[in-house]
Formats: C-alpha cells, sequence, structure tokens
C-alpha cells in the first residue's frame, strides 16, 4: 500500500457498519504472543538489566501490522461521522488521539486493542518482585527472575498494579510497586515511551513515514552510516520526530541490517574498530561480486540478451513476523542493488506469523514439495517465498544446494542460538550451515545475547567456525523499544546487534613434507 | 508554471529541517574545516595577486631639484639668439 491514508473503500466499509464487529474483522489479534519465545537482556541507558522468560519474543510483532490497521480504526471508534472525502480524514475529529494525548494506562486507553493487550499480560506475566518465587529458569546474569531466591516464599502471582508513571501493569500490587521502585526507574522512561509509541500507532494519525521511496539511479550513492544518512541519500520522507523516527526504524531495520552488512558501501570494514575481519572481507567481497554486476550492454530486443548469474538467495532462517512485513519494506532491500535479482527465502515453522489471510498453505505437490508461498510478483527484480518449515528438513531433502558463496546468504534474526528454550531447535540446523561455507549474519537483543549465541556455536562445533564479524551495536537497529505481553518489564529493540560467522575454510597446508588439506 | 517540486528536507521559509541538519552531523567539523582552508587559500591568492600588480612606490629614488630656468626656453623680449642669424644670412 502507497497511500498514508486509509483507502475510500476501507473507510466506507466501515463508517457503514460501525462497532466492536467491524473492528474485529480489521485488527490483526495479538495471538503471536502464546507463542514459546525467548527473552534475552536489555541494555538502557548504559545499565544493563536483564529479563529473560523461557518464551521467544516474536520480533516485528503483530504491532508493526497495525499501521495499516489502525488507520482504517478511527472510523468505527467515533459515531458514524459523514464521509467527507479526503478532507474528512484529515480533519482532526478522525484522528483518534492527539500527538499531546497519547500516554493513557493500557487498561484504561482509548483502543480496545490495547486493553486487550492490558488484560493479556494481567493474565500472563509475573509480578518480578523478589518476595515470589521463581517462576522460570534463570537465562542470563541480569535476569531480574536471578532475584528471586530461595528465601523468597510468596507463590508467584500475575501482575495487576500498573505504574502510574509508565502505565503498564508491572508488579502484583502497589506495595511491591513501591517496594521495588529503584529498579522500576531504570526502565519506567522507557517503558513510557513504548506505551506511547504503541498508542501513537493506534492514533489514527496520517504515517508519513511508512511511504517509501521508490528505486533511484544508479549513480545516487546511498550512504549507510546511520540512519539519518541513509533516509536522506535514499530520499525518504523527512523524518523530523523522534516518535516517527522510531516507527519507521522499527521495520526498515529488517532490510537494513542485511544491507549494512552485504552492500560495497557498507560502513563495517577491516580497519580495526571496523568489525570486519579479513576472512569477512573475503566472503563479503564474494557476494558483492554477484550483489553489484557490472553493466553488460543488455537491453531490450535480441541484440540486448545477455547471459544473466541466478539470483542472490538471502535466506532468512527462523523467520517469524519479519516474513509478514510489508512488501514494499523488503523491496527497499533491492533498490540498493542495481540489476541484481534478490530472492528473499523465509524459513521456519513461525514463518507465518500475522499472515492468518493467506491461509491455507499451497498444497505439496511434486513441484512444491515443501508448500512454499512463492510470491514472484513484488517487482521486477525481487521474489519472496515462505516455507512453513524447519531449515534441516529442507537441507536434508537437498531441496536449495547447491550452495554458493558467491549468491547465497543466511540471515538469523535474533535466532537465540545459545538460549537455553530456543538452542535445541538449532541444534541439527547449524552444522549444515556451516557446511555450506556460505556467510551467516546473525543479530541478537543484546551483547551478551550475542556473546552467548557465538560461545555456544564455537562450542558446538569444536572451533570450526572463521568469525567474519565482530559482535557489536548494529548501526541500522531499531530505535524503538517493543515491549513484551508476556513479560512487560522485558522491553527489546529489534536487531540490537549484528555479527556474522561461516564454517571454516582451510587453505592447503604442508604436512611432514606433503601438501594436504 | 506549475508547482516546483519541494525537498521536505526544507521547511516552507527554506530553512533545514532537524532530518537534515541530523544527516550531516557527521561531516559538519570537516566540512566547516575544508570550507576555512578553501575560503582563506582563496582570500590569500586575491590578496597576493592584487599586491603584485599594484603600483610600484618610488618614494625612495632621489629626484633632483628642478633649476630656476632651463638653458633654451626663448627669450621673452626682442633679441635674437645669435644662431637663427647666421641661418638666415641669404634672405
Amino acid at each position: 500500500m502507497q497511500s498514508g491514508y486509509t483507502c475510500h473503500r476501507c473507510l466506507r466499509s466501515l463508517i457503514g457498519t460501525p462497532g466492536a464487529k467491524s473492528f474485529a474483522r480489521h485488527v490483526r489479534t495479538t495471538s503471536v504472543y502464546t507463542t514459546t519465545s525467548k527473552r534475552p537482556y536489555t541494555q538502557i541507558n548504559g545499565k544493563t538489566r536483564a529479563v529473560t522468560t523461557q518464551q521467544r519474543r516474536t520480533a516485528a510483532t503483530a504491532e508493526s501490522l497495525n499501521h495499516r490497521v489502525t488507520r482504517n480504526a478511527p472510523g468505527d471508534l467515533k459515531s458514524a461521522a459523514p464521509f467527507g472525502g479526503e478532507e474528512a480524514i484529515k480533519s482532526p475529529e478522525r484522528v483518534l488521539l492527539q500527538s499531546s494525548n497519547l500516554f493513557h494506562s493500557f487498561s484504561n486507553s482509548p483502543s480496545p486493542a490495547i486493553r486487550k493487550r492490558a488484560a493479556f499480560m494481567k493474565s500472563h506475566a509475573y509480578c518480578p518482585h523478589p518476595d515470589h518465587r521463581q517462576t522460570r529458569i534463570v537465562t542470563s546474569p541480569h535476569d531480574p527472575e536471578a532475584r528471586k531466591t530461595t528465601k523468597s516464599i510468596h507463590p508467584p502471582a500475575h501482575v495487576n498494579f500498573e505504574c502510574p508513571d509508565c502505565g503498564l501493569p508491572v508488579y502484583c500490587s502497589e506495595r511491591h510497586w513501591m517496594d521495588d521502585y529503584e529498579h522500576h526507574a531504570e526502565i519506567c522512561d522507557t517503558l513510557r515511551q513504548a506505551n506511547e509509541d504503541d498508542h501513537d500507532l493506534h492514533s489514527g494519525r496520517f504515517f508519513p513515514e511508512f511511504e517509501y521511496p521508490g528505486p533511484q539511479i544508479e549513480e545516487i550513492l546511498p550512504n549507510m552510516t546511520n540512519w539519518d544518512t541513509y533516509l536522506y541519500t535514499r530520499e525518504y520522507n523527512a523524518i523530523n520526530e523522534d516518535r516517527s523516527m522510531r516507527q519507521a526504524t522499527r521495520l526498515l531495520t529488517y532490510p537494513m541490517t542485511i544491507a549494512s552488512v552485504i552492500h560495497e558501501l557498507s560502513p563495517y570494514n577491516i580497519r580495526s574498530g571496523g568489525r570486519l575481519t579479513t576472512e569477512g572481507l573475503k566472503s563479503l567481497s564474494a557476494l558483492r561480486y554477484s550483489l553489484h554486476p557490472p553493466r553488460s550492454g543488455s537491453g531490450l530486443g535480441i541484440e540486448g540478451l545477455r547471459p544473466t548469474p541466478p539470483a542472490v538467495r538471502i535466506f532468512i532462517l527462523g523467520a517469524r513476523a519479519e516474513s509478514s512485513l510489508p512488501r514494499q519494506v523488503w523491496v527497499q532491500l533491492e533498490y540498493l542493488f542495481h540489476r541484481c535479482p534478490l530472492h528473499l527465502i523465509f524459513i521456519g515453522p513461525e514463518s507465518m506469523t500475522n499472515r492468518d489471510d493467506e491461509f491455507p498453505l499451497p498444497e505439496r505437490t511434486a513441484t512444491n514439495p515443501f508448500g512454499g508461498i512463492v510470491e514472484d510478483r513484488i517487482s521486477n527484480y525481487t521474489k519472496i517465498t515462505t516455507f512453513v518449515e524447519y531449515y534441516h528438513t529442507m537441507h536434508q531433502a537437498n531441496y536449495f544446494q547447491p550452495f554458493d558463496p558467491y549468491f547465497d546468504c543466511f540471515v538469523l534474526f535474533h535466532p537465540g542460538l545459545g538460549h537455553p528454550a530456543s538452542a535445541h531447535e538449532w541444534e541439527e540446523t547449524l552444522p549444515q550451515l556451516l557446511e555450506t561455507k556460505v556467510p551467516i549474519i546473525c543479530t541478537g537483543y543484546t551483547d551478551w545475547d550475542m556473546q552467548r549465541d557465538k560461545k555456544w556455536v564455537e562450542e558446538k562445533m569444536a572451533g570450526e567456525v572463521d568469525l567474519l564479524m565482530e559482535a557489536g551495536e548494529n548501526r541500522f537497529r531499531s530505535l524503538r523499544w517493543d515491549l513484551n505481553d508476556l513479560d512487560p518489564g522485558d522491553i527489546s529493540a529489534g536487531n540490537w546487534g549484528v555479527w556474522a560467522f561461516r564454517g571454516k575454510r582451510y587453505e592447503t597446508t604442508m604436512r611432514d613434507g606433503v601438501i594436504s588439506l | 508554471m506549475g508547482i516546483l517540486p519541494r525537498s521536505s528536507y526544507y521547511t516552507r521559509d527554506n530553512r533545514q529541517t532537524a532530518a537534515l541538519i541530523r544527516a550531516r552531523q557527521p561531516y559538519l567539523v570537516k566540512n566547516i574545516f575544508t570550507g576555512i582552508g578553501l575560503t582563506t587559500f582563496v582570500i590569500s591568492v586575491y590578496a597576493f595577486t592584487i599586491k603584485a600588480v599594484a603600483q610600484d612606490d618610488f618614494s625612495d629614488v632621489q629626484i633632483p631639484d628642478a633649476p630656476e630656468q632651463p638653458p633654451h626656453t626663448p627669450h621673452t623680449g626682442t633679441a635674437r639668439a645669435p644662431e637663427q642669424i647666421s641661418v638666415r644670412g641669404t634672405k
């Protein structure tokens, strides 16, 4: 959807049938939160505060799609106003929440979707006060669950009391909240910001930050030093407000994290502090050879035919909600690479999160043995395929072979490789990924998360791993802090950090005077 | 003539927006120094050139004083100079 406004047909249909029923038809319910999710710790304002549950966090959750939905919302949340065309949409009465009125306690929110989330939190999240017994295993030294010792005698209680400063249900009672205030104060400001950002998505305003630019001529070089230079050189609409910047980067972080590593104008380099290793430069140079093909004199007609190489395949494994991102967001990746066909392949058991209207999945036939949804009409150079399957199954079936480090790349968004809840799922996949010798780009919620993943990979593979890029903060991380409905105190920024690795390559060496591998 | 395309990075009064200032931020200091360097170079070239083509200063050269009566100036009276009478001897 190109326009920032609701289309006339949608708006008319909403106004025609006001009430909760039509709203429910358009709102994606937050059923994603019932799936197992992983929780890493968060680092805010330099203070590390770990909040982990056994649950796997779903990235780019349902909220990311609400921006498409909530522009329909004002139609029926207000009483049936006369539909006056574009002017009616722009006039203030159609905006549910003004920008000065974005802070509401979740339980008393004007938006029914947020009230539903508050109810979910109150029935699923546990109070983090140390007096309660532990409800799950401690997953990191920064985990607040670690504060609950054997001396804690109270049974675990669901959160009920909403902090008046941040509006989220974070403790079971006011007494516990007051008692634990100094711990809560570390994240209270950020929680309030997340609260306001969530209400902003439901406010019904016009979102110029969700309008994306088209392709540019090849001579315009995108500057990928940071978000601001990228947005300026790619000719996005100017994003002046911080809140708009947070909303925009939350979605764009997914294609931009990939692009910032593999593009030839990547900000990561082999100088000290540039985080790329020599092996990394070798792998990425191979990939860039395909991503930036030289002009071949091709054109229309028979005389313009040139042999074209196969598409560059980017496998996004363990895909969750990122496969449901609007296609205009993924196509931004394509606009950075000229004349290079891209094939994005989302593989994972949860890869159809938030894509309920695309069910039922295609049947598994001989030509499509894994029932993948193929979207090849998105643009001239992009094809997106989604498989709901574990990667190791498809690898064993030799479905994608042969792999070529000049064409293929694996991307893992917050995989939780070393996280106790999800590590067993990656055990079978990891050796297969390393054997292909294809670069694997991995992101993580926090520095500790990434170091744990790195240690797990090195341990599991007995050191047969080459580090391509050192773990560190991602320049194109999401600037927005997302809430975890299963634990409101656990906030995360999507793709906070990025690192890359690959199966170890050996050159020939001399052994006992004989050349060997 | 129609609407000219406007960049969203400038406000209606052609001031830079916050987005543009943030985008320029990594290069601001380096650009300022480059600008200062170029400007000083240009100014110094101008200064040198203007100084080089300026008029010479001869104030240190001694010019002798002019005499009260120059030697070959014609008299104001009727007496003729002797050379002139001898030339016109035949007429």
